[in-house]
């Protein structure tokens, strides 16, 4: 209830300004949206690794590693569903 | 990136909550500073990422008026409870796409920009639970 209120005070003092429609708009990437799972991975890779690593010198190239590793996984699990796909539909 | 010797360990849950307001500053509270900038720089980029592709509108608190129940309404908007994780800023994206009414799509890119906030949200979880596990070890 408490942030219901707060929200419906913050509501009532709306920015005066638009945010650029680069922010309010999805970003035309349909054609390329396989692409975003590159930096999805990579910022997982990144953060997962510094997390896991006790000294800071190992992570860049254990993010490398494990970063290599999912998308190779990634792309063997989308060949595995893309062939059963295949099989199913005929 | 050291623990100076001479300093008080913090309380844990200061760090938790330094890690929730920030990402990455209850790293930096304990003094791991190169593991706060990575990190905290790396979620923000990864929840920005999430705005840019799938616009403010894939930041969608779910709407806490009316007869169903608080855990009703949560589940209704689930990937909110991982995005707001990721801290104020969360509030703040959640609020601005309720104010200038920002447009919805059900297209994939609006799911992959949610996707992009929760799973910064997750990381920032996993963060705050880390930073808070080392300053409890400094404490004791």
């Amino acid at each position: 209830m408490i942030f219901a209120h707060a929200m419906s005070l913050l509501a009532q003092t709306a920015p005066t300004n638009e945010l650029p429609p680069l922010l309010v708009r999805p970003l035309p990437v349909w054609d390329y949206w396989y692409l975003l799972l590159i930096p999805l991975c990579l910022g997982v890779s990144i953060v997962y690794k510094s997390i896991k690593c006790q000294t800071m010198d190992r992570v860049p190239r254990e993010a490398t590693l494990i970063f290599m590793w999912i998308l190779v996984g990634m792309i063997a699990a989308a060949g595995v569903l893309a062939a059963l796909v295949g099989i199913v539909g005929r | 990136m050291g623990i100076s010797a001479n300093r008080s360990p913090l309380p844990p849950p200061l760090v938790a909550l330094a890690g929730w307001i920030f990402p990455g500053a209850g790293y930096w509270l304990i003094g791991q500073r190169t593991r706060a900038l990575t990190v905290g720089i790396t979620i923000l980029i990864l929840f920005f990422l999430g705005i840019l592709i799938g616009g403010v509108g894939s930041v969608d608190a779910p709407s806490l008026g009316g007869p169903d129940s608080l855990f009703a309404k949560v589940l209704q908007k689930p990937w909110f409870i991982g995005q707001v994780l990721a801290g104020p800023i969360s509030l703040i994206a959640a609020w601005i796409a309720a104010v200038i009414e920002a447009p919805l799509s059900h297209a994939r890119v609006m799911e992959i920009g949610t996707l992009y906030s929760a799973v910064a949200g997750m990381l920032n979880l996993m963060a705050i639970i880390d930073s808070a596990s080392r300053a409890s070890r400094e404490a004791e």
